[in-house]
């Protein structure tokens, strides 16, 4: 096998593993072939732009950055059992606050000040979560939002990392008197919830 | 607060990724994001397993940001050979779907969906320039490349030399850059690069 000849393929992601493997021992020896496969490389990328791209659902956004977010924050581990009970407080002082499409509540919650606040847009009945006060999510977890509409299960309605600043979480189709409500969950989100929510609202 | 960063070039921006600003992370996805799942659903035919795709792609870019060498190729490169390859990994793992892909029924359709103008610009040039390659180079390019397709399997299905694949691979990609680089296409009016 002329392991020079396998540019193109490389660069086209044709190679099966052994091949893979051999072409990438040659690569480490060949400059020519780096140099040729760089060109390569680009013009395959740029065979990526000739697919029709639809807009991607607003979940994988939140998931890659909650998920991001966890693993960087590996840096300043969060006491978690501490965390918890706050949560748990939390949840049970926001799940007092009910409102009709507008569900606001503001609380003092140890140093920080917990905000929820859930809008309902006037179009077909499409919600915004707006979170702020809510501590980093522990290593490998995440927060993640649900719309839970009148005896129906709860729908994954996006995740957000939590910590500094406002979160924002477009919450879709919020059908009249749902309850939203927020979990921790692990990284990358869960499809129904694994834990109490942590806050709970009705609308 | 991403939008702070839109003036920075896609070099910086990995660069800054590697330094854990998870800020630069949200720009890169939102100028590559939309590209790399419409390419990993283009491979993939199933929007769940298009999203693992980009998923793993973007967060493979955030775990080994810095390992990425500016002098080796641009970083919108890097990324979309990230999302293809674990596309064509999870394409193979499916072999099911694979006898879809030539079908064109299957394709997604340009009807409905919204572009911004750049998009749609990108598009049409590397279609065009896709068009304007023999049709042999053509169906090489595009059974590898959204088939998912190894140089032996393609060279099986089309019934061909190994060789005459490889030899249809590396001319149609050189065609391609030949092509893209012409005058009416980007690259003439970007002067700096």
């Amino acid at each position: 096998m002329d392991l020079h000849d396998l540019t193109a393929a490389y660069a086209l992601d044709a190679l099966d593993a052994d091949e893979t493997e051999a072409y990438e021992r040659h690569l480490a020896q060949c400059a020519q072939c780096r140099e040729q496969l760089a060109e390569l490389n680009e013009t395959a990328g740029a065979l990526a732009f000739a697919a029709v791209a639809p807009e991607p659902p607003p979940q994988l956004r939140s998931a890659i950055l909650a998920t991001a977010s966890a693993e960087r924050t590996n840096v300043v581990p969060l006491p978690r059992r501490r965390w918890v009970a706050r949560g748990l407080a939390v949840a049970a002082a926001v799940a007092a606050c009910v409102a009709v499409g507008f569900a606001v509540s503001a609380l003092k919650s140890g140093p920080s000040r917990l905000v929820v606040v859930v809008k309902l847009g006037p179009h077909r009945g499409r919600g915004t979560l707006q979170v702020k006060g809510l501590g980093a999510a522990p290593q490998g977890k995440t927060y993640e939002a649900w719309v839970i509409p009148p005896g129906r299960p709860p729908r994954p309605a996006g995740l957000f990392p939590g910590g500094e600043g406002t979160f924002l979480v477009r919450l879709g189709g919020v059908p009249p008197h749902s309850v939203v409500a927020v979990t921790l969950a692990r990284a990358g989100g869960v499809r129904t919830p694994t834990s109490p929510p942590l806050i709970k609202t009705s609308t | 607060m991403s939008r702070q960063l839109a003036h920075l070039s896609d070099e910086a921006l990995v660069l800054l990724a590697a330094r854990s600003e998870d800020s630069a992370l949200a720009e890169l996805y939102d100028r590559y994001g939309r590209t790399a799942y419409g390419l990993a659903l283009r491979v993939l035919r199933d929007p769940t397993l298009a999203e693992d795709a980009v998923q793993d792609a973007f967060l493979t870019l955030w775990r080994t940001a810095g390992k990425f060498v500016p002098e080796r190729g641009k970083a919108s490169t890097w990324i979309l050979t990230l999302v293809h390859r674990r596309a064509v990994d999870a394409v193979r793992r499916e072999q099911r779907r694979r006898a879809e892909s030539l079908d064109p029924a299957t394709e997604p359709s340009v009807e409905g969906v919204e572009e911004d103008a750049w998009l749609r610009l990108q598009r049409e040039r590397v279609q065009e320039a896709l068009r304007r390659l023999p049709d042999a180079q053509r169906e090489a390019l595009e059974l590898a490349y959204y088939g998912g397709f190894s140089q032996s399997e393609l060279a099986e299905r089309l019934g061909q030399p190994l060789g005459t694949i490889k030899s249809r691979m590396f001319s149609g990609l050189s065609r391609m850059r030949e092509l893209l680089g012409e005058p009416g296409t980007e690259k003439s009016w970007t002067s700096t690069t």
